[in-house]
């Protein structure tokens, strides 16, 4: 579909570039700026200056190796559990006929589009009574909810494209349907759960507005909701912020590139030929 | 042996159930119960009273009748609609005008656009909001000096006293965010179009235009309502920008149903009023939401 390339075209992708790539520019050149000159009322486009000093400040505020680990064991525990649980239901709804599986399909979509920030206010009151607020399992099994829907619809995507023979040649050898699961479909599926878990890590780092309401106690922050607390009644210390975002953003810009492609055509999957 | 058969076959039956039960039930757990709660909630009186007592007080529609009268509710709706549909025209235009672009561009100006666009993706929310907050600070602002620098003088400047530019600054972020998603799936579309049809087209004496019109859009259009559904799901209720970009004090005039719902509910402790509201953005969204589903169970059923 690539046509030959026109001026116009050429002239708008470098400014696209431009407009859109200079917030994270000046994210990391900011970053890497003396104190001074971040806090200059004449900023310089180019940086004139480079140091550490932004890293080092934001390692040493208080809170951030706190809310580094808990935002990792809640991303841990996310992936982990949900991706259990999205195997076996993938395995279900794309290998096995079963009445009211279009009902649970229906479910997942349905569960999918409802909105966060109007189920917030029940969810925390369950929570709350629950007793699991200000608790790392409590949101770890909030996300995996929020995220099953997505990561089994994927994996089922993943599933209709593994040919139906290869199980049941396995089967007519004499493997058991568990051992045809465990032994042929399993490995084939590993691409798809490595992205799927990928996805849920990215989900489960980046989320806000559950860890701010469920995790309010100091020592139980994630490290979007610490980054959200550096504007303080008296000012905002820009330097440190943007070594922290820079540092907040490096793992899902890594995990991010390696399945970006599969969530361009995941969340749209199957529409150009249907 | 027919005994045999038939438990062997329950057996196999129950299977798919217990498959899909442990995913079932954290789902329903997490999602579905509060779904209900929602609705409980917003036909009852509920704030710290009545958490502490553990009675909740039902008052019917009093909280609905209450918001319905009450004029703030309405400059809220007002103003997330015309925000929305701002946000959905932007982002949509913006991102398939680019994607359509990209297929005439040089190859190396679309790697470095697709890699840029990727960039944006991954960032983080709340990264995206602190950068945006910071060219948009009121002492050091990248923006304000660069602006200066052309010879305007707007000194040093709050840019969020104004709601006008406020929220021009908000629908920037978000859809500086929302722009990569949607020129990546309609260029990912747009590559997978088969060139036969294309050819056929033109030896038929079709000119470019009349190939665009003809056989282009018609096979992207479920992609075009699919990103239009979500973008319209997602930016009618924006949350976590407008409430960072102002200090987690967003002033009433920027309140939007999100923002709304939420200080009703956790600064007000008036959860009753709160869950009314929020579920009036759930009715409002089951239109588009409704549409969205129909066309994913039909693609889900086409391919199972």
């Amino acid at each position: 579909m690539h046509k030959r390339s026109s001026v116009f075209s050429n002239i708008a992708g470098l400014v696209s570039i431009v407009l859109m790539g200079f917030p994270v520019y000046w994210m990391l050149t900011t970053s890497f700026k003396k104190r001074e000159d971040v806090l200059s009322t004449e900023p310089r486009i180019l940086p004139e200056s480079f140091t550490l000093d932004s890293y080092r400040e934001a390692f040493s505020r208080e809170g951030f190796y706190t809310s580094l680990r808990n935002s990792l064991i809640v991303v841990l525990i996310t992936v982990l559990i949900s991706l259990f649980l999205a195997t076996f239901a993938s395995v279900a709804i794309a290998r096995m006929k079963f009445r009211g599986k279009r009902s649970f399909i229906t479910t997942l979509l349905i569960v999918q589009m409802l909105p966060l920030s109007a189920l917030i206010i029940p969810l925390f009151l369950l929570l709350t009574k629950l007793q699991v607020t200000n608790t790392i399992g409590g949101l770890a099994i909030t996300y995996v909810a929020f995220i099953l829907p997505f990561t089994i619809w994927t994996l089922r995507g993943f599933l209709a494209n593994i040919p139906y023979d290869i199980e049941e040649a396995s089967l007519v050898d004499g493997c058991t349907r568990l051992q045809a699961y465990r032994y042929v479909l399993l490995p084939l599926m590993a691409p798809g759960l490595v992205a799927t878990a990928i996805f849920a890590f990215i989900q489960a780092w980046n989320e806000f507005l559950l860890a701010y309401i469920i995790m309010q106690s100091q020592d139980k922050l994630t490290l979007p909701v610490w980054l959200a607390g550096f504007t303080t009644r008296t000012g905002t210390d820009w330097g440190p912020l943007m070594a922290a975002s820079t540092v907040t953003a490096i793992p899902v810009v890594i995990f991010f590139s390696l399945i970006q492609k599969r969530i361009a055509t995941g969340v749209t999957s199957g529409a150009v030929k249907g | 042996m027919s005994v045999m058969v038939r438990n062997s076959k329950q057996r196999k039956a129950l299977w798919p159930y217990l498959l899909i039960a442990p995913a079932l039930s954290v789902i329903l757990l997490i999602l579905g119960f509060p779904v209900y709660r929602l609705i409980t909630l917003s036909f009852q009186k509920f704030g710290l009273e009545e958490i502490i007592a553990g009675i909740p007080v039902w008052i019917g529609f009093e909280n609905f009748q209450t918001l319905i009268g009450d004029s703030e509710f309405w400059v809220v709706l007002r103003r997330t609609f015309i925000f929305t549909f701002g946000m959905v025209f932007v982002s949509i235009v913006v991102g398939a005008w680019l994607a359509h672009l990209m297929v005439r561009m040089n190859p190396i100006i679309r790697w470095l656009l697709n890699t840029t666009l990727i960039l944006v993706w991954a960032i983080p929310a709340l990264v995206g909001v602190s950068i945006w907050k910071w060219m948009f600070s009121y002492e050091f602002s990248i923006i304000t000096s660069t602006i200066n620098r052309l010879g305007f003088d707007f000194a040093q400047r709050n840019w969020f006293t104004s709601t006008f530019s406020g929220f021009t600054i908000i629908g920037a972020i978000v859809a500086w965010g929302a722009v990569p998603f949607i020129t990546i799936s309609i260029y990912a579309a747009l590559t997978q179009v088969p060139r036969e049809l294309i050819e056929a087209a033109a030896i038929d004496g079709a000119n470019s235009r009349q190939i665009f019109r003809a056989v282009i859009l018609p096979l992207l259009m479920p992609i075009y309502v699919i990103l239009i559904s979500l973008s319209i799901i997602w930016d009618f209720q924006v949350f976590t920008q407008i409430w960072v970009v102002l200090d987690s004090r967003p002033p009433a005039e920027y309140y939007t149903m999100a923002i709304y719902a939420f200080e009703k509910s956790f600064g007000l402790s008036e959860y009753g009023m709160g869950a009314a509201i929020a579920l009036l953005m759930i009715v409002a969204l089951l239109g588009v939401t409704w549409f969205y589903i129909k066309k994913m169970v039909q693609i889900g059923d086409s391919n199972a």
